[in-house]
Parts: structure tokens; sequence; C-alpha cells
């Protein structure tokens, strides 16, 4: 099954389980959505649940936000994780916000499903990768589901759950194909990490498609310089499951985080903190990061190839810890 | 203000070095130009002089480290200045000193392949004068790199100083293998198992009975001192091993030979030479002096001139590309410090019969005495080895890379030989083997070569030319 399909999926079967879950988004009905995720919905449940919207990503959410708190399980898909910037305002200060502000007398089960990531020669307004600017807002999980079997079961957690969620998925990973029991309907945990490699010698930690670089990035340590590295996927950041990954950071002693985003208060960044606090003492080198270039990304193609990490980078980062290159 | 001295790059080759010996004593007059530390490149132990006038205030690389070239090794200052504390923050200001980086920069030149002969050839006499004060180990180094370590920052992983702490080993002892030279988990690992290891031989057997390596006298000659390692536990069939590590030297041998076999596809000629009129030759001029030429001076001698008419033999494959050379630098192959050495006759084309001799016999007693320098060992575009004087007919020898070929040298004996008439008669032959690098030098090329060689070899008298 595609990670598309699986997707799909998931809110096929949220909607079915579920008569409070609906859909909202640009495109997302007649045209069935820029990625085709929600294909067949709107024939399915109809025009009530799948509501084509205006282009306006404040409104859409600040919708969302309104349904939400009404009882509703809102799903709100935005074309890229690029156009949420508009929706800044409800995400933050309303979605995150609600439930602290309001002593919990009300919640907002409102989950905002959208796409980042370059390589299809878009430009800045259109590639970037923005993972860390929702995991610094307290008040809103974040989950960065990396394979189909993980984008269905995050989704429908998603669905569930009575927190705002803000769901990013990965335009490269729509096609991806992966095994997904479709027999099985629970959906999965927020807060666990995959282990999708087990390795020794270093721990790689790849968020959303960076788990997949890195899992090759780790074939080539193996096979070109006999180092095994152990690859975790966290799936969601907030709640981040920091006990797997120090776990193996105390069992490799060395650590490097691949993310696509930028390098300044990224992803890396935070989990490098938390690493270096709680794992000091079984430190052997720095811990490293790999992450996009620190410019707006690029729209040629081989400048937009070199702004974001490949698995030669992170080979390099992880030979890094052990000697100098 | 104090500057720093670092490792000096000794040989165009060198990468890093080992510290020897320290000439001169912490809190001892340091003079400029005057010898300060032997130090062991990859080709040859060289003592290194002093950039600077001052007082040795501090040894940062005690003997025995390996450093990288241009790492601090030792600081020069005014009298009574005290001890930086670390490498640390000197660490990187290498360029900031005016006189002696400039003279550091300098110095790559002097391993460059000219010969400069001056400055190597005339140090060593004084460096022998020095030894004897220098031969006991210093007191006064090793609390001064403990306080350099305790002051500055001693660099060791956050696992290595948490492992290190918990198992008793002294940081201060490891040497770093990390990126920067950090002092990892592994380092730590490898000190505490080599500190159980002679526990447990010693039960074995006591250290009276560990033989002492035959090298182990030249290598201590050459001041290299070889580790040895008993291995620990019952020697089983083939007794207990004494495991020795190989000097820089050795490494570099076993590294150049093993690149050599691995890349060049070779093949060998093989032809014997009439050696009558070489012998008749010989017996002539020892009536006129004591150091007649020898046998391989003659073919050294040959194989040059054959060499200046054949370039594809002079030359180098590199880098899929041929390096022709213009000048006929030949080398000779001298086992001694118990490792192989190739000094170089440069020139030798242009060189008489008497020059190569006399060069040859002089840069052969340097290597046995320990005492040839990178220079001249570099630069070489052709070598020769010999070992008809072990009685050895014929041989092949290991291209040393990247040149095209090597010719060696078999024993001259008494061999019986059809002559024009058809009788058999005895004659004095000797064999010379070309082998040759088929990536740059083929067949055709390489039998003309020594072909010319056999007839120049047999018709002395036009080495004279």
């Amino acid at each position: 099954m595609r990670y598309r399909e699986a997707l799909n999926l998931a809110l096929r079967e949220e909607m079915q389980a579920d008569e409070n879950v609906f859909l909202m988004g640009e495109d997302i009905g007649v045209f069935q959505g820029a990625f085709k995720v929600t294909a067949g919905l709107l024939e399915e449940f109809g025009e009530k649940r799948v509501r084509d919207t205006p282009i306006s990503e404040n409104t859409i959410v600040g919708m969302g936000v309104g349904a939400a708190m009404t009882g509703l399980r809102p799903v709100v898909e935005l074309m890229t994780i690029n156009f949420s910037l508009l929706a800044l305002d409800q995400i933050v200060n309303s979605a995150a916000s609600i439930r602290y502000m309001f002593g919990a007398q009300v919640k907002v089960p409102l989950v905002i499903r959208m796409p980042q990531g370059a390589g299809h020669q878009l430009g800045p307004t259109h590639s970037h990768s923005f993972e860390a600017l929702y995991l610094h807002v307290p008040g809103l999980l974040v989950a960065v589901p990396s394979t189909p079997a993980d984008a269905r079961g995050l989704l429908k957690a998603a669905i569930r759950d009575d927190n705002p969620v803000i769901f990013i998925e990965h335009e490269t990973l729509y096609g991806r194909r992966g095994e997904v029991d479709d027999e099985a309907d629970e959906p999965m945990r927020f807060g666990e990490a995959a282990v999708r490699r087990e390795g020794g010698d270093v721990t790689v930690v790849g968020i959303s498609r960076m788990a997949e670089t890195a899992l090759k990035a780790a074939e080539v340590l193996a096979s070109e310089h006999e180092v095994e590295a152990e690859v975790i996927d966290p799936r969601t950041l907030r709640p981040l499951d920091l006990d797997t990954i120090l776990e193996s950071v105390k069992k490799t002693n060395r650590a490097v985080i691949v993310e696509e985003g930028w390098p300044h208060g990224g992803v890396g960044a935070n989990l490098a903190a938390l690493i270096s606090e709680q794992a000091f003492d079984w430190l052997d080198a720095p811990v490293g990061r790999v992450t996009g270039a620190d410019v707006p990304m690029p729209y040629s193609k081989p400048l937009e190839q070199a702004a974001f990490p490949h698995e030669e980078h992170v080979v390099q980062a992880c030979m890094a810890t052990f000697r100098d290159l | 203000m104090a500057s720093e001295v670092s490792m000096p790059r000794l040989s165009d080759s060198m990468e890093e070095g080992t510290v020897l010996k320290w000439l001169v004593e912490v809190g001892g007059q340091v003079k400029r130009g005057e010898p300060l530390v032997e130090i062991e490149t990859d080709k040859a132990n060289m003592t290194h002089d002093a950039d600077a006038d001052g007082v040795l205030v501090e040894v940062l690389a005690q003997e025995g480290e390996t450093l990288a070239v241009g790492e601090a090794i030792a600081r020069i200052g005014a009298e009574g200045e005290a001890p930086s504390g670390g490498g640390a923050e000197a660490g990187g200001s290498g360029e900031a000193e005016d006189e002696p980086s400039a003279e550091q920069e300098a110095e790559p030149g002097t391993g460059g392949g000219e010969a400069e002969p001056g400055a190597g050839v005339g140090e060593p006499s004084r460096e022998r004068e020095r030894r004897p004060e220098a031969a006991e180990p210093d007191p006064d180094v090793r609390p001064t790199r403990d306080a350099a370590s305790g002051a500055g920052r001693l660099k060791a992983s956050p696992v290595a100083r948490r492992m290190a702490e918990e198992k008793g080993v002294d940081l201060g002892s490891l040497e770093g293998s990390g990126p920067g030279g950090r002092i990892v988990k592994a380092d730590v690992e490898a000190a505490e198992g080599g500190r159980q290891k002679p526990e447990a031989a010693g039960d074995g057997g006591g250290e009276g009975e560990q033989a002492e390596a035959p090298e182990a006298e030249e290598a201590a000659a050459a001041g290299v001192q070889p580790k040895t390692a008993p291995a620990s536990g019952e020697g089983g069939p083939k007794g207990e091993p004494e495991v020795q590590e190989l000097t820089r030297l050795q490494r570099t041998v076993s590294r150049r030979m093993a690149e050599s076999k691995a890349t060049a596809p070779d093949f060998a000629l093989s032809l014997d030479v009439d050696m009558t009129l070489c012998i008749e030759l010989r017996e002539r001029l020892k009536e006129q002096t004591e150091n007649a030429p020898s046998f391989n001076d003659m073919v050294v001698k040959a194989a040059a001139l054959a060499l200046r008419d054949h370039p594809r033999v002079n030359s180098a494959y590199r880098d899929a590309k041929f390096e022709l050379y213009p000048r006929v630098n030949v080398g000779v192959a001298v086992a001694a410090q118990g490792t192989l050495v190739v000094p170089v006759v440069r020139d030798a084309d242009e060189k008489s019969l008497g020059e190569i001799s006399r060069q040859a016999r002089r840069l052969i007693g340097r290597v046995r005495d320990g005492e040839i320098t990178p220079p001249e060992l570099s630069g070489g575009t052709f070598t020769v080895s010999n070992l008809g004087m072990y009685g050895i007919e014929s041989f092949t020898a290991i291209i040393n890379p990247p040149q095209a070929a090597i010719l060696t040298v078999g024993a001259l004996a008494k061999k019986a030989v059809v002559d024009d008439n058809g009788r058999v008669v005895a004659r004095d032959m000797m064999n010379l083997t070309l082998v040759c690098d088929h990536r740059i030098l083929y067949g055709a090329d390489g039998a003309e070569f020594l072909a010319a060689v056999r007839k120049l070899v047999e018709a002395p008298l036009s080495l004279a030319l």
C-alpha cells in the first residue's frame, strides 16, 4: 500500500467509525486533494463531511478550531506546510492555547494535515520543512510519519486524540509503498519511536523523510566503513520517545540527528541538547547534526539538491564522530 | 612571549613524526640553529634545530609521542617564563610567530628533492655529542606535562572520562585516537586491556626470560625502541610469540611494498652478463686506489647511462599518467636498521664511475650509522638492488613505487658458457634481472634497456666516457 493510500484508509476508517470526524481543505473534495489523499471520500461521505473551502488558511483552521471546541473532530488539510504560516495565529494562539486558557473546560481535538519537503523544484514558498516550528509550541502534538504503516496508525491516533495535532506528511513519501496491516484497526500510540535498524556503533535519528535517508546511509556505513548504525525514527516529536534514543546512545556512545529543516533552532539542535543533558557521561563524541542548508530553499535543481541532506552527508557526519575527516 | 615549536615537515611525504629524544632539558638554554630534538619521520631519524633563542619553557610532546606535522611539540620563551598550561589556546596560533614560522615554512623545501646536503649532513656529529647528556630520562619533563594537562584542557570524551575514573586509568597517560586527538572510550578500554595483559603474562614467564630481539640493538642504535609485548596465556604449538611493534621505517616499507605488489602488474626480464672485462678493469683500478669501484657501482653507472637513452625506464606511472624524469637519480637498496633504506645517487648519468662509487660508499655508511636524512633518500627515479654478496645468483625484487622498474644484481660466478667457436668454457658471469611495471614499461622496451646495460657492462671502458 502506498503512503497516500494508507492515509486515505485511515481517514475512511475513522470517518466510518465516528460521524463527528469530518474533513476540510482546499480542493479536497471534487479534486480529491492536491496529492489525492482524500480520493473517493466525497463520494462516500458526502459534502457535509468532506468540505471544499476557499483559499484562506487562517479561516479554514479557525473553523476547525471552532468545530473542535463544539465537540466535532475536524481534520483540516493544508496544501503544504508552507501555507500553514498564514494560519499561525489560529494554530498557536487558538488551537494550542485554548484548552490551557479555559482551565480545560474545552478541548480542541483538531488535526491539521500537511505535507512538507524539498526536491520538486517548487521554490522557497512551497518546499520548506517546519516540524521544528510546531515542535516549539506547547499544546500541539507533532507527528512526522515516514512509512505507510505509520501514516495510517498515527493519523488514526491523531484523530482520536483530544489535543490539536500537527500531522506532517512528506511530498516525496506519498508514492512510497510499504506493508500495512489493514486487518488491524488499532491506532498507534504517540511517543513510541521505531528502531528501523539495530547497530552498536552510532545512533542515527532521522526525522520525517530523513528516517529513510538515514536508513540508506546506514547501509553504506555498514558496507563501506564497517560501522553499524542504529537508525531510530521517532515518529512523533511531541511527545518524543526520548527513552529509546537515550538507550541507544548509551549503547553506541555516538549520536547523529538528521533533519530536512534548517539548522538553527532545529529539531536536531533541541535533541542534541536533550542528549547532552541526559546522556552526557555516555557520549564519546559531540552529537552530530545533519540539516538542510541555512538558506531559503532554492528553485534551481542542483542547488535544491545541495540544500537538503542526502545519504553521503549522513555517512560523513557519522564518520566524523569516529575520526578527523 | 614564548614561541611555539611545532612538528616540522622533514620530508615531502611526512605527515606525522615521533619525538625520539629531547636534546635540551626543560629550563635549558636553546640557541637558534642548535639541535633541539630528535624526530623520527617516515623515512629517517633527524635532528631538528631550534628556530629561536631562549629557554625551553615547556615540552608538549614527550619522547615516543607521535604528532601530526604542525602540532605544537614545545615552547621556547624567556628565562623564568611559566609554562602556558597546555597547548589548547596555543594550538592554533602557529602562524602568529613571525620568525620561527617563516623558518618552518621554508623547511619542507629541504626535503623536496633538490639536493641540499649542507644542512642535513653537518648535523649528526653535533647530535652525537649531545646524546650522552640527554640519554637519561629527564626527571623534569614529566611533571611539566602533568601540570600542562591539569591546568589546560585534556581532550577526552565524557564517556572516556567517566570510564577512566571508574577503572582508575590516568587519562594524561593516554593518546587520543578520536577526532582532534580526543581520548575516546576505545582508548580507555585499550589502556585497561594493556594494563591487564602484563599481569597475566607475569604468571607464565618472568621478565628475564623475555628474549631480546636481534633487531632490538640496531633499532636502539637508531634511537627507536621497539615495544615488545608478550602475549598472554600458554604459547600453543608455536610457542609464546614475541610481538614487536614496527618502527616507522618498517611501517613505511610494508605499506609501500604491499602497495607496489597490489597495484603494479610486474614482469621480470633476466640475462647474464660476461664480467670478464669488468674484473680486469677492477683489478687495474685496485692498483690505483684502495677504494676501487665495486661491480655494483659499475652496474649503477651502466644503468644510469642506459636510462638516459630509455626515458620510459626512468619514469613513473602515477594516476594514469606517465611522468618522465629529466634527471637520472639511481637509488641503491641497503639493508640496515632492521629495515630497507634506499639512498639515492643523484644525476648518476653525469657522475664519473669514481664519483658514483665514493658517493654510494658514503651513503651506505650513513645508512648503517643511522645518520641518513630524508633528502638523501628522496628523488630516486630508478633502483638497483644487489644480493650477490650473499651468493644469490638471480632474484626478482619488488618495484619501488611509483618507479617504472627495479634492476637486481646477482652473484658473480664462473659458469660454463659456449664460446664463439662452439667450445664450452668457464666465464665470469653475473645475472641482471629487470622487474618492470607493465603499465608504463613494456616487454620490448624493458628488454632493449637491459640489453643496453649488458653492452655497457661487458665493455666497461665505455663507462669512463
